[in-house]
């Protein structure tokens, strides 16, 4: 397992929005690159474009000019679909998880599009609750019942499911108290310091800030 | 297909009751419609088919008098010259119908010989109402579009008011014809008593097959070569006469020349032939059924005898009726003869169930528009209200046309098990909902007897009482069948799957469809119809999910989330 390996190049990347004028930026010029083993923040004010910048990474938006780099791909010329199942795991601020469904059943439906094979996915969705901090039993649950920080755990175990190598967080901590802010900022710096996993998070939070282990800061065009 | 995709498929429609029973019930609503009318649709094709099957669509050469009355009464002629006219008119001959029948539009074609004699102390069997109107005695048997008003219509009788110009005039010349004719077929008429109808072969003889008449003792003999014979029930009856028996027929140009013939079968007719207007025509009852080799015997003898060749072409279908009809006018059919066929009879008798079946087939197309639209915009509102599913499920990696599948499987398997359940209600609803449609249809052509019965005159003539009296006891019959000790057994339509296409009865019918002959639709939901509704439900669900295709496609699982936020 090698540390410190670059898994995600950000080169020249500028990007405004369809229905923008054409040199209204929203990004303007971002050349980052992330690591695995390390924690990322990217912080900045409201309307800086720091979820825009991870709506990029993430590759559900592609429409910008420059290039990300996962490793050594260009990002525009691989299957999205595949690297959002497999390369990348996203957690949202507002969890994104589907109501219908238990939480494992979830996790299990995360596998499952991921086509990644394990002989029991019940068992190894349970281990992965319980690493994130959940019992077994909130697992036949449906994920309304939980609380915002179980559901928060939910979801990272979900985007943890098939083992990717960047965990991209948006505002993970937004909706949770600080007491549960600090838990599950403790699992992101465990799986990066641990588990080698590349995490970046987007945020306005100075605590998370404070506990990343490199800090990007994005700034409004005006500023 | 990705067994994750139809496990998530059925925990979303488990997890989703409400929405998917209401999506449930408009395709049991819809399913049952298609169901019913397609039973309907079925049930009626099979019956209009065993109707077709089992009455031929033929065609015969028939002398057209009216054309040459016209010709005659331009021509300022005489009684005398009228009476030689017709006389000098040259019968169709074996060959030409040879010719005619070498045709590509028939599937068959055969030709009786029909001869009047007399015979032996042999009695006639008659009625006096038969002897007051025997002036059309030799009138054609074959009932033809032409022959309609060919009986004596009352007095008065103008044709059908509303019913067309072309036809009132066609009716007045007729009656005229009758009238002025009666002598030439008086003179005929006294040629003999008896009708020799002789047949080449067991094939030709339509009247046995059909079931029109029935052996009721001995057998038709298998050798058309010999001097054998069948005769009629009543004439046995009235003769003293049994299988083995020989009658002796006489020649009624040359008396001296008689013929024994052994009867080797005696038959009845299957029709309620008394009191109808037109039985007085086609009384079988002095008929005596031999074979064409014995009438040619006679013939030959006396070349002064005329037999009445009679052809009877069986067309292959509706379209090679008007073919034929033209095809033998250029073979050279003289102007004075016609060819007729029964087509519109056919077509007459099953037209109730042609209405029911236009009615169910534009109910069917109303239904799958209407269901097709609902279903349509109940699945877009479903979508835009799943679009957080849908912009979770894309945001975790799963692909378009894979959220579409889903979608898609989700209202498959709704649609499937509400399609199993619209049979069910729809094949225990279709049996008597097509009766029913069925039964006005029936009524509605009864009407239209007994307003065309009362232009004639006849309104207080038994033949349409008699038919709903006829109805009465069949609905009764089919409903339900009490045994000795009184215990009712029911007869299940459903079960039992029978079209009943009901035998002719003889009356006088006036064109018009004798409403007794198809009057129940036994509608069954058998595998056909199951194939077809399930096809249509494909179809359905394929068209409802092609929208909410389009819509997922269009939708940027980050738009949705942004939104959600």
């Amino acid at each position: 397992m090698k540390k410190n390996e670059v898994v995600l190049t950000i080169k020249d990347v500028n990007y405004r929005y369809k229905d923008a004028k054409k040199d209204d930026y929203v990004l303007r010029n971002i050349n980052y690159s992330f690591e695995k083993g390390k924690v990322y923040s990217i912080k900045g004010k409201s309307g800086s474009g720091k979820t825009t910048l991870l709506s990029l990474i993430s590759g559900l938006e592609n429409k910008y000019e420059g290039e990300i780099f996962y490793k050594s791909k260009e990002l525009k010329k691989m299957d999205l679909d595949l690297y959002r199942n497999t390369n990348i795991g996203i957690v949202f601020q507002s969890y994104n998880l589907l109501p219908h469904l238990t939480a494992i059943e979830n996790i299990i439906l995360s596998m499952d599009i991921s086509k990644i094979k394990f002989d029991n996915k019940r068992q190894k969705a349970i281990e992965l609750m319980k690493s994130v901090g959940l019992n077994e039993k909130l697992g036949d649950r449906r994920v309304l019942k939980l609380s915002g920080g179980e559901q928060q755990r939910v979801a990272i175990a979900r985007s943890l499911s098939y083992n990717p190598e960047i965990i991209l967080a948006d505002e993970p901590t937004g909706n949770l108290d600080k007491e549960t802010e600090n838990e599950i900022l403790d699992i992101f710096s465990r799986l990066a310091h641990k588990e080698n996993k590349c995490v970046i998070i987007v945020t306005h939070s100075s605590n998370v800030c404070d506990k990343s282990d490199i800090v990007y800061e994005l700034k409004k065009k005006q500023e | 297909m990705n067994m994750y995709i139809l496990k998530n498929a059925i925990t979303s429609i488990k997890r989703s009751k409400g929405r998917n029973i209401l999506i449930g019930i408009i395709i049991i609503v819809i399913a049952t419609s298609c169901a019913i009318t397609l039973a309907i649709r079925e049930s009626a094709n099979k019956i209009i088919t065993a109707y077709e099957e089992k009455n031929e669509i033929e065609a015969t050469i028939t002398m057209d008098r009216r054309t040459l009355m016209e010709k005659l009464r331009s021509e300022n002629s005489t009684q005398e010259e009228m009476i030689n006219a017709f006389n000098n008119i040259e019968s169709v001959s074996v060959e030409d119908i040879e010719n005619y029948g070498n045709s590509n539009y028939l599937k068959d074609y055969y030709y009786t010989y029909e001869l009047s004699v007399d015979a032996k102390n042999l009695t006639e069997a008659t009625d006096s109402l038969v002897k007051e109107t025997t002036t059309t005695k030799t009138e054609t048997s074959t009932k033809t579009r032409t022959r309609k008003f060919n009986g004596t219509p009352p007095s008065g009788g103008r044709g059908f008011p509303g019913g067309g110009g072309s036809k009132t005039t066609t009716t007045t010349q007729k009656k005229t014809t009758t009238t002025k004719t009666e002598k030439i077929f008086n003179e005929k008429a006294e040629d003999g008593a008896f009708k020799l109808i002789g047949y080449n072969s067991y094939e030709d003889m339509k009247e046995f097959i059909s079931g029109k008449y029935t052996i009721t003792s001995g057998e038709v003999s298998s050798d058309f070569e010999s001097n054998n014979c069948v005769i009629s029930e009543e004439l046995a009856t009235l003769n003293n006469l049994s299988v083995g028996d020989t009658i002796t027929i006489i020649d009624p140009k040359t008396t001296s020349n008689t013929y024994t013939l052994t009867i080797t079968g005696i038959y009845k007719e299957n029709t309620d032939s008394s009191g109808s207007m037109n039985e007085m025509f086609t009384n079988s009852a002095n008929n005596i059924i031999t074979n064409s080799n014995f009438i040619k015997t006679m013939v030959e003898k006396n070349s002064s005898l005329t037999p009445t060749i009679t052809p009877t072409f069986i067309v292959k279908d509706k379209e090679s009726v008007e073919l034929f009809e033209s095809e033998v006018v250029e073979k050279g059919l003289s102007e004075y003869y016609q060819v007729t066929d029964n087509l519109s009879e056919i077509e007459s008798a099953t037209e109730a169930v042609s209405n029911v079946k236009t009615f169910a087939t534009t109910f069917l197309i109303i239904t799958l528009i209407i269901g097709g639209v609902v279903l349509v915009v109940i699945n877009m509102i479903n979508i835009r209200e799943r679009k957080y599913e849908i912009g979770v499920l894309r945001t975790i990696g799963m692909k378009k046309s894979k959220v579409s599948l889903q979608f898609m499987s989700e209202l498959l398997i709704v649609c499937i098990i509400s399609l199993s359940l619209g049979s069910v209600i729809g094949a225990v609803t279709s049996v008597p909902i097509s009766n029913m449609l069925l039964q006005n249809e029936i009524e509605s052509t009864n009407n239209k007897y007994d307003n065309i019965s009362k232009n004639f005159g006849m309104d207080n003539q038994e033949e349409p009482n008699q038919v709903e009296t006829n109805e009465d006891v069949e609905t009764t019959s089919d409903a339900e069948k009490e045994d000795d000790t009184g215990v009712k057994e029911e007869v299940s339509e459903t079960n039992t799957n029978k079209e009943e296409v009901k035998e002719p009865t003889e009356k006088y019918n006036f064109g018009l469809a004798n409403v007794s002959e198809v009057d129940n639709i036994n509608a069954v939901v058998d595998f056909k119809v199951l194939a077809k509704l399930l096809g249509i439900g494909i179809a359905l669900t394929l068209l409802s999910s092609l929208a909410s295709m389009i819509a997922i496609s269009r939708f940027s699982p980050l738009t949705i989330l942004k939104e959600r936020s």
